[in-house]
């Protein structure tokens, strides 16, 4: 006879690595419900609401990486603190040296528990040293909020923004649990302004929060994780142990994974935040349907892109002038590109330094055919920006390849509408060349997937080459035999993504008043469809030969 | 229309709903998976007893264990020791081979040979290469050994880059029941194709490599080029290994258009040391073996013998989750070790366990629940064969390990949960290396 277990349930409270908290545990739902039943009651009395918000989050947060939630409060009180004294300083060179404070400990916070041991490991490559990595976890969302930190207090110097004046409003917008983990990334002057505000979710708000959380959780829970766990992980993590096939396959069912789990992820939190009266903007909009690269940036992980977009692309210079970072990063590419080109690709000097300036010539030559200088500078400061954006998804040289092959596609696209532009302005309408575009651009960004996803250059070189060298449409038969339910889902997730945005919002403004009972049937459904995936007998590779 | 209320009463109704199922599931005791995997208070109760099934967890005992005299079975749990399950510690396990050992390293010019054979665990020469490198650093000797004309993993083998034609005709385990096939499980033959290899592993610039073919007969002599001259072999024996370039080049070319010949592959060795032969053959258990002729095994053990036959499969007979019952895998192999036993009768016999792997058993990657009995049952046949036996699963950490491998940082093993990487290769080479070393010492020490 199972029995109540005191001890077991004490420890539920506390933090266990094993198993930290998402959105799935068990946990989480008593959670989520007490911290519901708190925030309706005291919804009218906006300090006490506040308080149990606050309280909530940073306890979500201990849940889900342990101590390691000091660091969401120093660093919200360093930034508070910060924030308020660059905006009372009257003086420009203060109000600076406040600002530059604010970087460096920001930063510095991020660098240290993020680069240190890639730092480490690039300075014993180049010089033979051999200095310990040290033993160092990366925070959870550290990279995230590092970033709020950053917009907030240069929002505030620029003058765009007013700081909070409560330290729990800091704190809530810094810890707010929806987004704590994977973001979306939120901007203080979105969200701050909204803590303090009667609470009034419409009809239309409850539909669209219900259908975000939901499809947001079948994304990452059910997908995802399936496609992860019973195809992806086996494939990336020893590429040449299987055919170009099972390779190329992989590298789209990654591409299903990625989105579903970021997006998934996004999703829930804006659909949180909805129900308890926040607005947050969508993170990504089907970005796979782009038809170039730089739409598909428009459509990826927007809060991102924009926040490149306003810190650090602006602040270089933007689509005006460069600036010491710019020539900086972009000439260290340059040589980068050079070494890689010989260590990497094994090309000889000769070769590799036609390539360097080769995609040099990208960067520049529109700005030659126009006869505009700011052009380099712009394409210069594009490119800087997608090398630390890139960067700043890991710590290792495939992101920094990756941001990097995004960066010059983004010049290749720039230059191919210069000269295309008027030339293909009928053909660009027709329904073909735009598929034949997406189809492009899809691949493309699938390609770059694989330096995203690979633990190394070698395992993304050993992919790539199965895939040239080692496929066969012969293996087809017995690869669909064993990996039929990873293959349908994966099928099913390109076909869910192809439905135009606005049909969830047009079907959602449809919906009058449906009763609860049908919403409950469909959220008891999809915990059962979670607990059937959740239990089904594992896929386990084989090898195909051909 | 204000909601407020709504949000709150959806999910109060839900979660009150969810949690009644769940108490009452908890109950009745409802086994149903999915309802399993997603009761909100399957934590915080005290385990069912009903769901503990241990009574299944030995499926060996149809297997009899005959009684020895200085002898103990349960030796085989022991971790990172080569046993012969001598009750007496201090003698040494794989004596004649210890013996070649010991004249090699007081100077004695000979050589001695490892069959290292396995599945895709040993596949690329994970493992096999540290193991020849550490063996060939304490006892001389340079060269990769046997290499096969072709490879699915040629390209990411790291000892040996090798490059051939495409037309190169591969019958092998897969394909074939001819008994020609060589130990590798290949057999290749050439129609106007060529191989090119270079061994990397040599790191004595001074090393004078033989390099050899590998083949079956022909009648006649048949002309191959060798580096872009012609060589005329006279294969005469039913296994012939023919040198083909002695010189301290580490790299060979050879064309073969004489699809009469079966190839098998060409092999680096100096003229005296210590070489690890790697023959893996990924998918496979070791019982395909019975499908080469004994007298072919023989002729092998004339003209190319080895000293050390070690024999590491089991993990391909994991391939489901609940499997548990080994016991025919033992009568399967048992007469293939015998016939080895009897075809290379100079040579010692170690038998090398499965390595961890894992399953999703509920939503966790767990150790197969079937590993116990199948390494049981493994020690059995090298136990009943008077073999010796390495546990590579009790080495790796026992229970649970591979798990902690896939999941370290950095890995050591793959997150399919069974292939440790080159770095958890080069880990368990490690291990069995000093295994070997301790048997070494206790030998020596024999001799005082």
């Amino acid at each position: 006879m199972p029995a109540f277990d005191l001890q077991a349930f004490l420890e539920q409270f506390k933090y266990d690595p094993a198993n930290p908290l998402l959105f799935n545990n068990g946990f989480f739902v008593f959670f989520f419900a007490l911290f519901m039943g708190l925030y309706y009651y005291f919804r009218n009395n906006y300090p006490v609401r506040r308080y149990i918000f606050c309280f909530f989050s940073l306890y979500f947060f201990y849940k889900a990486s342990g101590f390691f939630v000091i660091f969401v409060i120093i660093s919200a009180i360093v930034d508070f603190v910060l924030s308020n004294a660059i905006y009372r300083q009257q003086d420009a060179r203060k109000k600076k040296l406040l600002l530059l404070a604010s970087i460096i400990f920001n930063l510095g916070l991020l660098f240290y528990f993020k680069y240190t041991n890639f730092f480490i490991a690039t300075w014993n490559g180049m010089t033979g040293a051999h200095y310990n990595p040290l033993n160092i976890l990366l925070p959870v969302g550290i990279s995230f909020y590092t970033f709020e930190n950053l917009s907030y207090t240069v929002d505030v110097y620029r003058g765009h923004f007013e700081p909070a004046k409560k330290f729990s409003d800091y704190l809530l917008f810094l810890s707010f649990f929806p987004k704590l983990v994977m973001g979306p990334i939120v901007r203080a002057h979105d969200f701050v302004p909204q803590i303090n505000q009667p609470v009034a979710i419409t009809d239309q708000d409850f539909t669209k929060g219900f259908y975000l959380i939901l499809s947001g959780l079948f994304k990452k829970l059910i997908i995802s994780d399936y496609i992860t766990l019973n195809f992806v992980n086996y494939i990336f993590d020893d590429p040449s142990r299987y055919t170009g096939l099972e390779n190329l396959f992989a590298v789209y069912g990654y591409a299903v994974v990625i989105y579903c789990d970021f997006s998934g992820y996004s999703d829930v939190a804006i659909g949180i935040a909805k129900w308890l009266g926040f607005t947050i903007p969508p993170n990504f909009t089907s970005p796979y349907q782009s038809k170039n690269i730089t739409e598909f940036w428009r459509r990826w992980h927007i809060s991102l892109s924009s926040w490149l977009r306003d810190y650090l692309y602006i602040p270089l210079g933007g689509n005006r002038s460069g600036s010491f970072a710019t020539w900086l990063f972009s000439g260290l590419f340059f040589v980068g590109i050079l070494f890689a080109g010989v260590n990497l690709l094994h090309f000889s000097w000769l070769a590799s330094i036609a390539l360097s300036a080769g995609i040099l010539l990208l960067f520049i030559l529109p700005s030659i055919i126009n006869k505009e200088k700011a052009g380099i500078a712009t394409n210069m400061n594009l490119l800087t920006t997608m090398l630390l954006g890139g960067f700043w998804h890991g710590a290792s040289w495939n992101f920094i390849i990756w941001g990097a092959m995004h960066g010059v596609s983004l010049a290749v696209h720039k230059i191919w509408m210069m000269l295309t532009g008027k030339r293909l302005a009928k053909i660009g309408d027709s329904k073909l060349y735009n598929i034949l575009a997406a189809l492009l651009t899809f691949h493309f960004v699938c390609f770059c997937w694989i330096f995203f996803k690979c633990a190394s250059f070698t395992d993304a070189d050993n992919m790539i080459h199965q895939i040239l060298h080692d496929f066969s449409f012969s293996v087809w038969g017995a690869f669909y035999g064993n990996y039929k339910i990873v293959l349908w889902m994966i099928g099913i997730a390109f076909i869910l993504h192809l439905i135009p945005d606005d049909a969830a919002d047009k079907v959602i403004a449809r919906f009058h008043k449906v009763p609860l009972i049908a919403y409950m049937t469909i959220f008891f459904l999809f915990v059962l469809l979670y607990g059937f995936f959740k239990s089904a007998e594992p896929v386990m590779p084989i090898y195909l030969q051909f | 229309m204000n909601s407020n209320r709504r949000v709150l009463l959806f999910v109060v109704y839900s979660v009150v709903i969810y949690l009644m199922v769940s108490i009452l599931g908890t109950l009745f005791h409802v086994q149903w998976m999915p309802f399993k995997r997603i009761n909100l208070i399957s934590d915080i109760v005290t385990k069912d007893s009903t769901d503990v099934s241990d009574t299944l967890r030995d499926n060996t005992n149809g297997i009899v264990i005959e009684k020895k005299a200085h002898e103990d079975f349960n030796l085989y749990l022991r971790p990172r020791y080569i046993t012969s399950f001598n009750t007496d510690s201090t003698e040494p396990s794989l004596r004649n081979f210890m013996q070649k050992l010991y004249d090699l390293k007081t100077g004695k010019k000979r050589k001695i040979r490892i069959a290292y054979f396995g599945d895709s665990m040993i596949e690329g020469d994970l493992l096999t290469q540290t193991l020849r490198k550490l063996l060939q650093e304490a006892f001389g000797g340079s060269g990769v050994g046997f290499v096969p004309i072709t490879s699915q993993v040629s390209k990411f083998r790291q000892s040996v880059t090798a490059d051939y034609s495409g037309g190169w005709a591969d019958e092998n385990f897969k394909t074939s029941n001819g008994g020609r096939l060589y130990l590798s499980g290949h057999l290749f033959r050439g129609n106007g194709d060529w191989v090119m290899m270079s061994d990397h592993t040599v790191t004595d610039s001074l090393a004078v490599i033989e390099k050899s073919i590998i083949c079956g007969p022909a009648s006649g002599p048949v002309n191959i080029s060798v580096n872009n001259a012609t060589f005329t072999l006279h294969a005469d024996h039913g296994l012939n290994r023919i040198p083909l370039v002695i010189d301290g080049s580490r790299q060979i070319r050879m064309s073969v258009a004489a699809p009469q010949l079966p190839v098998y592959g060409i092999s680096f060795e100096t003229a005296s040391g210590i070489f690890v032969d790697n023959f893996s053959f990924r998918g496979i258990t070791g019982i395909e073996y019975a499908k080469i002729d004994s007298a072919f095994m023989t002729q092998i053990a004339e003209n190319n013998p080895y000293d050390l036959i070690v024999f590491q499969y089991g993990v391909n007979l994991l391939f489901r989750p609940n499997d548990r019952n080994f016991n025919w895998y033992a009568r399967a192999l048992m007469p293939i070790v015998k016939k080895f036993r009897n075809c290379f009768p100079a040579s010692d016999f170690l038998l090398v366990s499965t390595a961890d792997r894992a399953f999703r058993y509920g939503g966790e990657y767990k150790s197969a629940v079937g590993i116990d009995s199948l390494i049981k049952i493994q020690a059995t046949l090298a136990y009943e064969t008077g073999s010796c036996f390495y546990n590579q699963f009790a080495s790796m950490g026992g229970t649970n390990s591979i798990v902690d491998w896939a999941q370290r940082n950095p890995s050591l093993a793959n997150k399919d949960y069974v292939h440790p990487n080159h770095r958890g290769a080069e880990v368990l080479g490690d291990y069995l290396f000093r295994s070997m070393m301790s048997e070494f010492e206790k030998y020596k020490r024999t001799l005082k």
